[in-house]
């Protein structure tokens, strides 16, 4: 689904280069719930970026979904973000003056849905993460939980490959925070492949496969049994 | 997409309603001050009678005095004495000519309940109201022949017309001039021509002042010996009486020629050319300058019916919609980087940076509409305010479909230009940056 090869990504000012990445691989296969763990400054988010086709990479290649990404335009990178991947952020990142119906609509139309086909994937995605009833609402009436919900129904809208997810949990309350990730575990049961940047251990060891970045680079990878997901009742 | 960006466009005027008023209301001062004065250009600087107005002509020829004269000098008058004008009269090369002279008449209205007033009139030619496609209520004008005999008919403004005798059609009614029974041949209806090119010289408000009262033959006229309302040149001493005056080189009476066809032009200026050079062997027209044709917009030109002060004007308040544009660009720099989250966001969701910038440039569009609106409600208060000053003015002031779609895309433009710098600056967010800053 997701290889990066020899991966570097440098920073440069006027003054000094940051290597934020350095001789980076990674493999992550389809369906896979890959988390992905360091200290500060790592080169987590950075690796997260690269991979959400939010930032260029400085050298090596990166293969997502069979596509070589490398040297695209702004807007063959954009239409492969819309098609293949969906974000979840740890600030939620919705738009404050849509409703949850408008926010979960945006990627859709970007992808250039009609308007049947738009209402239905919203519907399908808001029931998925049990907001159907709050479609009209703005996300100032709902809860943090409630609010990442509606970032990962609109992330799952567009049916993308390969969700990726930046601290989704860090702004919840332990509570919260069990309802998403038990949310996460049942979509990638699912078949969609999640790749989720954490600092919490506990979440780091309830995924198939962690994996360590330090000073920009790979340092251990766990495969670990894929975790038995049980149906369950959403709470946030 | 178009459609959705629209409506963001709409919902966004709501995001900050301060910010918003204030760029709305900006655009709109700016726009409005550009298009009241371009109006007022526009209505003064039109084609009065655009079908014809390479065809009817105006002919100057200096007959003034040879003192004093160094060649090249400006003519003595733009009007021509009565003997050119009663010569030109009976050229053959134009379809239609006319002479005419502002007069001033006193009317004995038949009503007692209307006591004696004067009226200020027109003498001209039968040709007239053809040529300049004078409209007429009831009756027509009077004939060729009637011309010929000097007889005593007149045309009513329609103003004139109701004032004397209501809505009812007066023709072939007598009305009492200057102790002189006329009848009434036709009733003009309300005749808006702007500006009014045939009669520039002579009125109180030029190009923009009423229409006439009533119009007499020009030989009636003359028969009469009716008072003359308007310029006239004279250099020299002349004798005493009508007669002599008739006889003078005052200048005193405008001209006009309607030809078929604007390629005959070539022709009347040669018989402009040859009628001079007859008059200079009977020693007259010593100053040899060069006789002019002018049309109609050249007329205009001449006779600076658009003055150097209402184009100033209209820089004036360009450069006022630039000032506020300028103005406009640093709000919406403001409105725009408290969006750049926004960019972020959809960027991620899969919008390139030219979808983010129609996205952004439509909004601005939206605003620009927005500007409109007000900005043409701002100039028709203008336009009113405007012509309170003067009755010329009022007949300027006033906008036309043309004007009204103008304000429209003059706004658009206005903001769409002062929407691009910051509109390019919200494309250029790194997404990446600011989702994280959330």
């Amino acid at each position: 689904m997701l290889r990066m090869k020899n991966l570097s990504k440098i920073y440069r000012t006027h003054m000094i280069e940051t290597h934020a990445l350095r001789g980076f691989e990674i493999n992550v296969q389809q369906g896979e719930f890959v988390t992905v763990t360091g200290p500060s400054g790592s080169g987590k988010t950075s690796f997260l970026n690269i991979a959400g086709l939010l930032e260029e990479f400085t050298d090596g290649e990166y293969i997502l979904d069979g596509i070589n990404v490398k040297g695209m335009d702004d807007n063959a990178r954009s239409r492969l973000r819309n098609e293949k991947l969906g974000f979840i952020f740890q600030g939620f990142n919705l738009i404050p003056d849509l409703s949850l119906f408008d926010n979960v609509d945006v990627p859709l139309r970007y992808r250039g849905f009609n308007s049947a086909e738009r209402k239905e994937r919203i519907e399908d995605a808001l029931a998925k993460v049990g907001l159907s009833s709050r479609m009209k609402h703005y996300p100032a009436e709902l809860s943090g939980g409630q609010q990442q919900r509606v970032a990962i129904a609109r992330a799952l809208a567009g049916s993308p490959k390969l969700l990726l997810a930046d601290e989704p949990t860090g702004n919840l309350d332990t509570q919260m925070a069990r309802g998403v990730m038990e949310l996460l575990e049942e979509i990638n049961a699912q078949g969609t492949t999640i790749l989720m940047v954490t600092h919490d251990p506990e979440l780091a060891v309830r995924s198939q496969r962690n994996v360590h970045i330090i000073d920009g680079q790979v340092a251990d990878l766990v495969r670990k049994a894929p975790t038995l997901v049980q149906p369950h009742s959403h709470t946030a | 997409m178009f459609q959705y960006y629209f409506m963001l466009g709409l919902r966004s005027l709501r995001r900050n309603p301060a910010l918003t008023a204030l760029m709305v209301l900006t655009l709109a001062v700016g726009v409005a001050a550009s298009i009241a004065t371009l109006t007022i250009l526009h209505v003064m600087s039109g084609d009065p009678i655009p079908h014809k107005s390479d065809r009817l002509l105006v002919p100057v020829i200096d007959n003034g005095p040879l003192a004093g004269y160094t060649a090249g000098d400006e003519p003595n008058d733009r009007q021509l004495s009565y003997r050119d004008a009663t010569n030109l009269l009976a050229n053959k090369v134009a379809g239609r000519s006319t002479a005419l002279y502002g007069i001033s008449v006193a009317v004995e209205p038949a009503r007692k309940d209307l006591p004696l007033f004067n009226a200020r009139g027109l003498a001209a030619t039968s040709d007239f109201f053809n040529m300049f496609e004078v409209p007429f209520r009831y009756g027509q004008g009077w004939s060729p022949a009637e011309d010929k005999s000097a007889a005593d008919v007149v045309v009513l403004s329609r103003k004139l017309a109701e004032k004397l005798y209501g809505d009812s059609d007066p023709v072939g009614q007598r009305l009492r001039i200057n102790g002189q029974q006329y009848q009434i041949t036709g009733v003009l209806d309300t005749w808006n021509v702007v500006p009014r090119f045939h009669r520039i010289i002579g009125t109180p408000d030029g190009a923009f002042g009423d229409e006439d009262e009533l119009y007499l033959p020009f030989a009636t006229s003359v028969r009469h010996e009716t008072q003359r309302n308007g310029n006239s040149s004279c250099s020299g001493d002349i004798a005493p009486g009508y007669q002599a005056y008739l006889d003078s080189e005052c200048t005193w009476i405008q001209f006009w020629f309607e030809l078929r066809s604007a390629r005959e032009r070539g022709a009347l200026q040669d018989y402009l050319n040859s009628y001079a050079t007859e008059q200079r062997k009977l020693g007259r027209m010593q100053r040899q300058a060069p006789n002019k044709l002018y049309d109609v917009r050249e007329w205009l030109d001449y006779m600076k019916v658009v003055g150097n002060d209402n184009k100033l004007s209209a820089w004036l308040a360009f450069g006022f919609l630039v000032l506020c544009l300028v103005n406009t660009i640093g709000l919406l720099l403001a409105k725009f980087s408290v969006r750049a989250a926004e960019v972020g966001i959809r960027r991620a969701l899969g919008a390139s940076r030219r979808e983010i910038f129609q996205q952004f440039l439509i909004e601005t569009t939206v605003i620009g509409l927005a500007g409109g609106l007000l900005g043409l409600l701002l100039a028709f208060g203008a336009l009113a305010l405007i012509a309170m000053q003067s009755k010329a003015l009022t007949v300027v002031a006033h906008m036309d479909w043309q004007m009204l779609l103008l304000t429209f895309a003059l706004s658009v433009l206005a903001a769409v230009v002062a929407g691009l710098l910051p509109t390019w600056r919200a494309c250029q967010t790194t997404p990446a940056l600011q989702l994280k800053s959330q």
